[in-house]
């Protein structure tokens, strides 16, 4: 917080940083509770954000936070963190000093979601959500627009992408949906089926030959750890995360001459590439597969059997691999590596295989701090 | 990501970004408007608010839940619960609170004192700024036939004014007026006030008081609007012409995409095809050209202006400074003259009173040589 006075930033960027905290300390109760949400807005007088304005400077104001608190409530947040945005729109629309109040910009392309975030609310008994969604639209607290905010074709100096807090963003969970426990049981059933009626085709002799035994035997266990697997990766990797946060200050107070804008673009930056690289750990290059590096763990028991069940199910995601390998690169020597494990702090990308391969390597010698303890 | 460009027609016509937060693609209005109208139900596009009562009880009866846990549930939802401060001490809104963590009031809190430590309180925006607020205020018509309808699509629209002053290349003044989508283009051209419209032509020392008779806007109506390859030309009158052919014949002979025409009094909001936040051009007088953003579309609200008399609807306006007179540096210049032996420079700014005092005697005669044109400032409509 020292270095705002030091940096102006933009009213928005200000007013984002302030709901980003309170929705950070929404998130920390994983409670969907209006109570919760109440205490928290209580706590941190977040209904102070309207004081001291100029009359004049009301409207804008107001206009500008309902925008920036608009931004939560709808995908690719968290249903969570949507229901935050919804909570923190009903208290800002309703704590503004602008009169008639200013409104709630909703953009068409996001009334599908909005319904279909109120369907998902009944369904699951949240009526404080559905309460207060209906009380925002009962009490006309939305323009039905174009767009959520208006557009005049601004260009700004130094403009950055919008930039979403990545703790906020739903995780993938489509792998977990789709894989439940009545599926693989069907799956199953069909399995046995099949190979039952295989074998029933076949006279005795013939089930030694190659073409009847081609099916997996093993498909059903085998579906079912790769799931736990993503998910147990996920669960680690979500775990990891406020580590990589709390190492960002360190960095930043560290490198006092450094300006904060650059040491936070690095940041960004930095976690851009660590969350490549947790994409990657688990996909690397078939070149690469002797060199891989394997997640973070806490001990090397967990790790040896952790991998030995990861291998075989990551090959069947050979395609993704092929996507990705080329935009970021790991290096560590995993086979002397076994009974340490490999930290990854800093990776370099490299421009094509082949011949730029070995150099690329080198560089990541040079630059991962991690590889000193494996070399 | 920002620069992933849609060529795709937008069939159905629900506006996405082009850019990341500049523009959308381009939408058919009137579809726009009934898309949305098709999804809502018409009590929440209506002007009425439903009963708070009524609204409780059919909340109940959805979510099939009794009367106790609706209490509850109102109770814990009630925008009294939100209040950051014990009820008996007020919070002073004035001034920044002093002991906040969040960053917005830090900087604010900056702000103010640097605010105070200024010996001038208030700068010129900061007091018109509260002027136009007022004229948004609510205003419901004395007659139904007045009301807006609802449903109805209300336009913002920015109209900057012509980048022929150096400063205007970094500031971008512009108005904002409200249209709603039943409105021409023709009634948009009206609504436009530019001080070009007001220029008068010719020299007039010897006869001072018939000069302002004939504005350009009388004598010049030809004028279009520019979108999505299509001019809207004004041809309401016998005397307009149709100016933008010579655009169009250019474009053809250098091998641009084909531009079409239409009329501007023919051509409504609802039936226009615009993207939302794109620079179009509004181009009138032969070459005073302005920008023209359709900033949002939207529809019609209960505490919009619902008087259809009022629109279109001013709801900002860049003030400019104004020229003063040489001699009294009290009133806007009038009066514009060249090789003047009364006056201090060459030429010279005189407002009516001074220019007719110092430049012709009590029976109006001519004094001394000199040309007068008449000068109209570019704040006039401030």
């Amino acid at each position: 917080m020292a270095f705002d006075g030091k940096f102006r930033r933009s009213g928005s960027e200000l007013v984002k940083l302030d709901c980003d905290y309170l929705l950070g300390l929404f998130q920390k109760t994983e409670s969907v509770r209006f109570e919760v949400f109440t205490k928290i807005w209580k706590e941190t007088k977040f209904s102070e954000i309207f004081h001291g304005t100029l009359v004049h400077e009301n409207r804008p104001f107001s206009r500008l936070v309902l925008r920036v608190a608009y931004t939560y409530f709808v995908p690719p947040h968290s249903f969570q963190i949507r229901v935050g945005g919804l909570y923190l729109l009903y208290c800002l629309y309703f704590s503004q000093r602008a009169s008639p109040p200013e409104k709630i910009h909703i953009a068409l392309k996001d009334w599908g979601d909005v319904k279909k975030f109120e369907r998902d609310a009944v369904e699951a008994h949240h009526y404080d959500i559905v309460y207060i969604l209906r009380q925002l639209m009962h009490t006309k607290a939305f323009y039905f627009s174009a767009m959520p905010m208006e557009l005049s074709f601004k260009k700004y100096k130094n403009h950055q992408a919008p930039l979403r807090c990545e703790k906020f963003i739903e995780r993938a969970s489509r792998p977990q949906e789709l894989i439940s426990i009545e599926l693989l049981d069907e799956l199953s059933n069909v399995h046995s089926h099949y190979d039952k009626l295989k074998g029933s085709v076949f006279s005795e002799s013939e089930h030694s030959s190659s073409s009847v035994n081609l099916i997996q035997k093993d498909l059903v266990p085998q579906l079912r750890s790769t799931v736990v697997d993503f998910h147990t990766w996920q669960q680690k990797r979500s775990c990891l995360k406020p580590e990589d946060d709390s190492c960002v200050p360190v960095e930043e107070s560290g490198e006092g001459t450094a300006s904060h804008e650059e040491t936070n673009k690095r940041a960004q930056l930095l976690a851009s590439i660590k969350t490549k690289a947790y994409g990657q750990a688990t996909e690397a290059s078939k070149s690469r597969r002797h060199r891989q590096v394997e997640l973070e763990l806490s001990n090397s028991v967990e790790a040896e059997t952790l991998n030995n069940q990861a291998r075989p199910n990551f090959k069947k995601r050979t395609s993704l691999k092929s996507r990705i390998c080329d935009s970021v690169h790991i290096s560590g020597d995993i086979e002397k590596a076994t009974p340490k494990t490999t930290v990854i702090y800093r990776l370099v990308t490299v421009d094509s295989e082949g011949p730029g391969q070995t150099e690329g390597g080198n560089k990541d010698v040079q630059n991962s701090g991690g590889d000193k303890d494996t070399g | 990501m920002a620069a992933s460009r849609t060529t795709m027609e937008n069939e159905d016509n629900i506006p996405e970004y082009e850019y990341v937060d500049v523009n959308t693609n381009v939408f058919h209005i009137g579809s726009f408007q009934s898309e949305w109208l098709k999804r809502l139900s018409p009590q929440e596009w209506s002007y009425q608010q439903q009963d708070e009562t009524e609204f409780d009880a059919n909340f109940a009866k959805d979510m099939q839940i009794n009367a106790q846990t609706m209490d509850a549930l109102k109770s814990v939802c009630s925008y009294d619960s939100l209040c950051c401060h014990p009820e008996e001490e007020k919070p002073d809104m004035e001034t920044v609170p002093e002991d906040s963590i969040l960053r917005t009031l830090l900087q604010r809190k900056k702000r103010q004192d640097y605010k105070a430590s200024l010996k001038i309180h208030k700068n010129r925006h900061d007091l018109y700024a509260e002027e136009l607020d007022r004229l948004t205020v609510v205003r419901k018509p004395d007659t139904v036939t007045d009301m807006l309808p609802e449903g109805e699509i209300i336009l913002t629209i920015n109209i900057y004014y012509p980048a022929v002053f150096d400063k205007f290349n970094y500031v971008r003044p512009h108005m904002t007026l409200l249209m709603t989508g039943s409105h021409t283009l023709a009634e948009l051209r009206d609504a436009i006030c530019c001080v070009s419209d007001l220029q008068v032509c010719g020299e007039f020392s010897n006869t001072p008081d018939v000069a302002p008779d004939f504005t350009s806007k009388d004598l010049y109506k030809s004028a279009f609007f520019f979108f999505e390859g299509i001019f809207y030309n004004d041809m309401r009158f016998p005397e307009c012409q149709d100016i933008s052919m010579t655009i169009i014949e250019w474009a053809k002979s250098h091998n641009f995409p084909p531009y079409s025409q239409a009329g501007m009094e023919d051509t409504r909001f609802s039936d226009l095809k615009v993207k939302v936040g794109f620079p179009y051009l509004y181009c009138h007088q032969g070459d005073c050209e302005h920008l023209v953003i359709i900033t949002d579309v939207r529809l019609t609200h209960r505490d919009d202006c619902l008087d259809k008399k009022f629109y279109p609807l001013l709801i900002h306006k860049h003030r400019i400074a104004t020229q003063k007179c040489a001699v009294c540096h009290i009133f806007i210049g009038r009066w514009f003259t060249k090789n003047d032996q009364f006056a201090p420079s060459d030429p010279c700014l005189f407002c009516e009173k001074c220019f007719r005092m110092l430049h012709y005697d009590s029976e109006g005669k001519k004094l001394g040589n000199f040309v007068a044109y008449p000068y109209v400032d570019r704040g006039a409509f401030n």
